[in-house]
């Protein structure tokens, strides 16, 4: 019968069941949503590395033979060894696409998965060629391919269509950082197929290490063997983590898991507030019920188990049908998304021992809480609980006694004692605005932060139109006449490889001529002059290597032994390639040779120009700022779920926090009326304390937004230096938007002041 | 305290010996019942006379291990309630003693059947409660909520409830309090066939001094003191009482 009693009294205050529900329903569900996708995700990603064998370590480097190969092959811990060649080129066809290429004369490691076609075999002639770029330019097995590495060009018969573990993330240097496929793509050939066999140079060796290593072989101690091994300035032995396919997927999974922690606990914390405020309604509105229950027999523990089975089951329901709905739905939307940004088969979501965990520990503290606040009815002998409770003990602040207090009219003394006397119901009140102001302006500073990264790319950082991207074949002279023909700037970019006390970093360098189109922004994001003398590096590669402006840092182009040990004279922001950068003279002075890699202009470039052997591509800044803000579609969508989920949070908490004060004033707003107020008097009461706390949860909402699209922004990656960017528009929008949701709440409720019959609200209690 | 007659021989089902309930109140003492001493037996219909304030709740709730005394002893068929612990004084509550409330105290969302099927949750030997609401004359009104019913028939539910344990101690507070002349005769003459025919024990609070002609003993109460216990050999009928 008590199981009935449950039932029907759950149904009496749906609103503020509903709303627990609705709480602790979307909390789970975004919590188990985003973490069965990314668990899902990484799983898939791992399942796929595994099988396909990705190489643990990565040996960058020049002229490796198969002596390097046997010396590589007897260090301890390691496995397998393998030499590659890779470049970069174009396609004949198809656009000028960019090209991936690798020659190996042999496939153990970084295996190719095979969709069509023949599987790779270093003795057959051809080349095999990534899916999603075949399939997106209609090539077949069978078919012709031509690729231009520099002036060479290579024609091969497509044998087989392929992804490699190691290329499941890459992007062309018109594409920035996020992909496209159908105009970048991957080619595996034999060395055979390399135009002079026998004089191919390779530059890459990829290491398996043994799956049974002792405690002592971790990667970093094999990658110190093999560096001793080799004992050759001009190589760069790197991990996964360093590996630009596997690190970047980790680091979105990564941050999925962190977004939708941050999710649950904000929505889960809010469900928390509202199991306490409701419980202890429900359970001091049924004083003289449980009184009764104890005057008949029942046992406290009886009693005290039926109200807390309350909480337990509509947050065992919410939290359940949450996890469930969430795993059903976020994985494969987000997922779904993920199809044309990563190269990973069988994406799809599973649950984890976390998500299970974590749905048992969010019901469990449900089930306490509902426990601890339905405690103080229980306490006393059935003789005093069948008693009306003793009025509240009302006590005069500091505040109410001094001569301000006196000088503020009736309603607002009226609304300060509420707010105080109600301090949980008002604190969930501005817990709620403050969750809706903060993810709206989280997601609305998602979309400036973009647009800020854009603009500053492309606009302050970056001021030429157009960028004229040479190929291996422009020397230096080239470089120069076809720069004083469009009045440009020369530039080169390299990679480089730092090193400081502990850490290891590849980064980029670029090394510019004269001219006006490159600008450099410190740490505060204000123009600076790039130094005459020394270099300036990124404040993201300084903080990752430990080094600030005045220290020295030892480094050296990849491909050049030659180490340098420099002082660093500037510190500077950089939104998208970390590492440094200096003036030509600074990088002659350093004995190297300055071989321009591409010239920026503002004059309009011909189309023609590409076709120069000399030229590798020509990049317009207008079409890249446009490709880059298309390809945010995840980031978007995030923004979406945030904006829609603000809007619910705020609506849902605050229509609970309504009809909780609306019944608890009930009978005041009938005094009220009684006494001649009109209704639209009290309506006014009501909404200025409605006013008050949604002011007040604004302000901790901007601030916490701004908090949190800074975690957002700093945690992105490696590479990428995101300013958190927050507009007046978003400000704007945030506290208009949050003000909407809270005052249209409100005006559902005081509408109802209208409604309350005087006879009836003042009525004795049954 | 005067005795004015002496009953019948009958088995004592409770005894209240030097009974105090105090209440601190800062520097001041307030003793809601003070040296409380009466005897109550098997089978009686005893009806506790006083106005509002005078101790008789705090009796009945003593009586029902409801509430605990400050000192002396009460012992119920042998056994000192003093003593008890919590889960004693509930044990005894669900087993011995059945309440009726002045307001009915029925569970509001649950129906009368339900209300008064609640019991089996608590103790094994109930009454059916299809037979414990026919007897209370509800048989029709069996699956109406609290709310669809009139006053009378809700505190009919409501002593369906307090009987279908078949407690050995039937305590009332005030019954008829919230109800019209005739349908408080009913519920009285319901009490007394409770007590009559069944041979329960009942004890009724009232300040309504017309009951005590129904009663076979009759306690009254002021400031915290019993001022006399009456026994009365002939009770009338509760039909033919008014007031």
């Amino acid at each position: 019968m008590l199981i009935r009693k449950m039932w029907r009294d759950l149904l009496k205050n749906k609103t503020q069941f509903i709303s627990i529900f609705l709480m602790s329903m979307l909390g789970m569900g975004v919590f188990v949503g985003i973490d069965s996708e990314s668990s899902g995700g990484a799983a898939a990603a791992e399942a796929y590395y595994k099988q396909y064998n990705l190489s643990d370590i990565w040996i960058q480097g020049a002229g490796f033979t198969d002596e390097d190969v046997r010396t590589a092959g007897k260090v301890t811990g390691v496995k397998n060894v393998e030499k590659r060649l890779a470049l970069t080129g174009t396609s004949v066809d198809y656009d000028n696409a960019y090209m991936y290429i690798n020659f190996m004369n042999s496939n153990e490691i970084n295996k190719l998965m095979l969709y069509e076609g023949d599987p790779y075999d270093e003795e057959e002639q051809g080349v095999w060629l990534e899916e999603w770029f075949a399939r997106n330019n209609r090539i077949s097995v069978g078919d012709t391919f031509s690729i231009k590495i520099d002036s060479i060009q290579i024609d091969a018969v497509v044998r087989g269509i392929i992804d490699a573990p190691d290329y499941v993330y890459y992007v062309s240097e018109e594409d920035m950082m996020y992909p496209n496929y159908n105009k970048c793509g991957l080619a595996f050939m034999s060395s055979e197929m390399y135009p002079d066999p026998s004089n191919i140079i390779y530059n890459q060796l990829i290491i398996d290490v043994r799956d049974d290593m002792s405690d002592d072989d971790t990667i970093d101690t094999i990658k110190e063997r093999l560096e001793k091994a080799f004992d050759r300035e001009d190589i760069a032995v790197t991990d996964r983590d360093q590996n630009l396919s596997y690190a970047t997927f980790d680091a979105e999974v990564r941050q999925h898991k962190a977004m939708g922690l941050i999710f649950a606990v904000i929505f889960l914390a809010i469900a928390l507030l509202g199991i306490v405020t409701t419980m202890a309604r429900v359970t001091a509105s049924q004083r003289t019920i449980i009184g009764t229950m104890k005057a008949l027999g029942f046992s406290k523990a009886r009693i005290t188990f039926h109200y807390v089975s309350y909480g337990f089951v509509i947050s065992a329901l919410g939290c359940i049908t949450g996890g469930w709905v969430g795993y059903m739905t976020l994985p494969p939307w987000i997922l779904g998304m993920f199809v044309g940004s990563y190269l990973i088969p069988d994406l799809k979501g599973s649950i984890t021992a976390l998500d299970v965990t974590a749905t048992v520990t969010a019901i469990i503290i449900s089930t306490l809480v509902s426990f601890l606040s339905c405690r103080k009815e229980l306490k006393d002998p059935p003789a005093v609980t069948l008693k009306p409770p003793a009025p509240k003990k009302v006590r005069h602040s500091a505040f109410e006694k001094s001569r301000l207090w006196l000088m503020l009219d009736f309603s607002t003394q009226w609304n300060i004692r509420d707010v105080f006397r109600n301090k949980l119901r008002s604190l969930m009140g501005i817990m709620g605005v403050v969750g809706c102001s903060m993810l709206l302006v989280c997601g609305f500073g998602c979309f400036d932060s973009v647009n800020g990264l854009v603009d500053k790319l492309y606009g302050e950082l970056m001021t030429a139109k157009n960028k004229i991207v040479l190929s291996k074949d422009a020397d230096y002279d080239y470089a120069y006449d076809l720069c004083s023909d469009y009045k440009g700037q020369m530039i080169q970019e390299t990679s480089v490889e730092f090193v400081s006390d502990k850490v290891k970093k590849s980064g980029s360098a670029t090394i510019v001529d004269k001219g006006n189109y490159i600008h450099i922004q410190d740490k505060d994001l204000n123009p600076v002059m790039l130094n005459r003398s020394g270099i300036a590096m990124t404040s993201k590669m300084a903080g990752l290597l430990d080094l600030k402006e005045g220290d020295f840092v030892k480094w050296h182009v990849v491909g050049d032994d030659k180490w340098q040990y420099t002082r660093i004279v500037q510190i500077y922001r950089d939104p998208s390639v970390q590492g440094i950068t200096m003036r030509r003279q600074v990088f002659e002075d350093l004995e190297y040779d300055f071989s321009p890699t591409s010239i920026l202009t503002n004059i309009s470039v011909p189309g023609d120009l590409v076709d120069k052997d000399e030229v590798s591509s020509v990049l317009n800044i207008a079409n890249m700022k446009a490709a880059f803000n298309e390809t945010m579609e995840i980031m978007n969508s995030m923004v979406y779920v945030m904006v829609v989920a603000a809007v619910l949070l705020g609506m849902v908490v605050l229509y609970n926090l309504g009809v909780l004060s609306f019944v608890e004033k009930t009978r005041e707003v009938a005094t009220l009326k009684v006494l001649g107020f009109k209704s639209s008097k009290i309506r006014n009461i009501l909404q200025k304390q409605n006013i008050w706390l949604t002011v007040i949860g604004i302000c901790f909402g901007l601030y916490s937004g701004w908090g949190m699209l800074y975690i957002i922004c700093t945690t992105v990656s490696d590479t990428l230096d995101m300013f958190p960017i927050i507009t007046l528009p978003t400000y704007i929008y945030s506290i208009g938007g949050t003000f909407l949701v809270s005052i249209t709440v409100n005006f559902m409720f005081s509408g109802k002041v209208k409604t309350i019959d005087m006879v009836d609200a003042l009525k004795g209690v049954e | 305290m005067t005795e004015k007659k002496k009953s019948k021989k009958k088995r004592v089902l409770i005894e209240f010996k030097d009974v105090c309930k105090k209440y601190d109140q800062g520097d001041n003492v307030f003793y809601a019942l003070k040296d409380a001493n009466l005897t109550i037996n098997e089978g009686e219909m005893v009806v506790i006379l006083g106005p509002s304030g005078a101790g008789k709740s705090t009796l009945l709730n003593l009586l029902g291990g409801m509430d605990s005394a400050s000192s002396g002893h009460i012992w119920f068929d042998g056994a000192d309630l003093t003593t008890f612990s919590d889960n004693q004084l509930t044990a005894y509550r669900a087993k011995n003693v059945g309440v009726v409330f002045q307001f009915y105290n029925l569970i509001p969302t649950l129906t009368a059947y339900e209300n008064v099927a609640l019991m089996k949750d608590i103790k094994d030997d109930t009454t059916d409660p299809k037979e414990a609401l026919a007897a209370v004359g509800l048989a029709e009104h069996m699956h109406q909520f609290p709310s669809q019913m009139s006053g009378g028939e809700q505190q009919r539910t409501s002593i369906a409830r307090a009987v279908a344990k078949n407690p050995k101690l039937l305590l009332c507070d005030e019954p008829t309090g919230a109800l019209d002349t005739d349908t408080g005769r009913e519920v009285i003459k319901l009490l007394q066939e409770m007590s009559r025919e069944k041979k329960r024990t009942v004890v009724m609070v009232t300040h309504n001094s017309f009951f005590a002609d129904i009663a076979d003993t009759v306690i009254r109460v002021k400031n915290g003191a019993i001022q006399s216990i009456v026994h009365n050999d002939a009770p009338s009928d509760a039909s033919e009482i008014s007031w």
